[in-house]
């Protein structure tokens, strides 16, 4: 009972610390509109062609707003010592970091669910399939969350090199935009199989990331 | 056994190594190229260029071995914490790169004649574009820490994730309807590559794993001797 307060309080922290500057989270769906239009003006306005590559648009830019999200992850608590704290006063690491996943993916992945519809009405989709883009969203929106904590873990003492971290999510990205938009592009059939193979990635992702985080989160304390 | 885990043994035994390992690495080369470029037949259909294949089937096996005896050797580091695998690891990885990049290089040379194009967007070739990025990405890890032990670990973290990508290599031809063929040579049925092609194949892969091995073991010992001087 201790242990459920305990985290009840870390993640009651998460939400105050966030909404004390939630322009963070607007500016972050205004980068997400601005990268559409950035499109829209490199592509042109063709209806057509917008509505074809609408999908790959949406996840492209999915992941570029995860990249600007990872240092949020350990970061700042590594800095002002924080994550120590929180450890001795007895949460192990890998809980911290399923605390995290959680309050993140609410901050920074979550609302994108409300802008999805925004960017169909930009590229002129039709409505049809939102659902599905919707269940694809969450599953994986999750994936990158994952990670981006594993990439915030492992880039905490890297301070020479600024494009690894978003270098890493990409990277292990692939899979995932190529099942997502193919799901959603493919015939009825072809979905349900994508569907669980991105499922299947998810689950594995969120097996072994809290003991990928927390070996990372540890190295860095103990060479701070 | 301490041969692949303890810098000094290491040292000891690589230098009864080396010189007849580039003897070796010589001859099988020699012996490979005169097989590949002369005395193996043109195929009916390719022609000559199926001659590219005497370097681009090695230099891809090389390239999937060295990432997983890179995997093997962080396995190794991360649970029983022997530095020396670190060396190793930051030792190959260049030697790793390179054959990617030599495969991909002979692949696109390959394809233009026999497919008309030097890219296609085809599950194999793309999964190999992708382990040339990390072998890249593995380079830069190491440079990218103030401590160098710290960046050891994460690298090896990193090698452990990468590996995923392994058997999505080798699987690529059979789980999709790829452009590229799947393989000639498998354990488990017999080859259906003809002898007369097969014999110079094997002779080539035989003398890059030894040029492989003799590049990786000096590399190795001038990473040992690099440490050495930094303490």
């Amino acid at each position: 009972m201790k242990l459920f307060n305990s985290i009840l309080a870390v993640i009651y922290r998460e939400f105050k610390l966030t909404f004390r500057n939630s322009y963070d989270i607007l500016s972050i769906l205004i980068f997400f509109i601005l990268g559409i239009l950035i499109f829209v003006f490199s592509i042109g306005p063709n209806k057509e062609l917008l509505s074809q590559l609408s999908i790959g648009i949406v996840w492209t830019l999915l992941i570029l707003a995860t990249n600007l999200t990872f240092k949020k992850f350990y970061q700042e608590d590594l800095n002002d010592g924080n994550i120590y704290l929180l450890h001795i006063s007895g949460i192990s690491y890998e809980i911290i970091v399923i605390i995290k996943l959680f309050c993140l993916w609410i901050f920074f992945q979550l609302p994108f669910l409300i802008m999805i519809p925004v960017a169909f009405l930009l590229f002129g989709n039709n409505f049809e399939n939102i659902y599905l883009v919707m269940e694809i969203f969450i599953i994986s929106s999750l994936i990158l969350t994952t990670l981006a904590s594993i990439s915030g873990a492992m880039n905490l003492l890297n301070n020479k090199n600024i494009a690894l971290g978003s270098s890493i999510i990409m990277i292990f990205s692939i899979p995932i935009i190529i099942f997502s938009v193919s799901a959603i592009n493919s015939s009825v059939e072809l979905i349900q199989p994508q569907i669980n193979i991105l499922l299947g990635i998810l689950f594995l992702f969120l097996a072994i990331t809290p003991w990928i985080s927390a070996f990372c989160i540890k190295i860095a304390i103990s060479n701070k | 056994m301490k041969f692949f885990l303890n810098p000094s043994e290491f040292n000891r035994i690589s230098n009864l190594l080396v010189k007849p390992l580039f003897i070796l690495s010589f001859l099988t080369l020699t012996l490979g190229l005169i097989f590949a470029l002369y005395l193996s037949p043109d195929d009916y259909q390719q022609g000559s260029t199926v001659r590219i294949m005497y370097v681009h089937v090695p230099s891809a096996w090389l390239a999937l071995l060295t990432f997983m005896i890179m995997t093997i050797y962080s396995i190794i580091g991360l649970t029983f914490k022997t530095p020396f695998s670190f060396i190793v690891n930051s030792a190959i990885a260049p030697i790793g790169a390179t054959f990617t990049f030599i495969c991909l290089i002979t692949g696109s040379l390959w394809g233009k004649p026999m497919w008309g194009t030097w890219w296609v967007w085809d599950a194999r070739l793309t999964s190999v574009a992708v382990l040339f990025i990390l072998y890249i990405l593995i380079i830069f890890f190491k440079k990218s820490f103030h401590n160098i032990e710290v960046g050891e670990k994460i690298t090896a973290i990193f090698i452990i994730l990468g590996s995923i990508n392994l058997p999505i290599i080798k699987f690529s031809v059979d789980w999709w309807n790829t452009l590229h063929q799947p393989a000639s040579i498998s354990k488990l049925s017999s080859p259906s590559i003809h002898l007369s092609m097969m014999i110079p194949l094997i002779i080539m892969t035989l003398a890059f794993t030894m040029i492989g091995l003799l590049i990786g073991i000096i590399r190795i010992k001038s990473e040992i001797a690099q440490r050495k001087q930094r303490i």
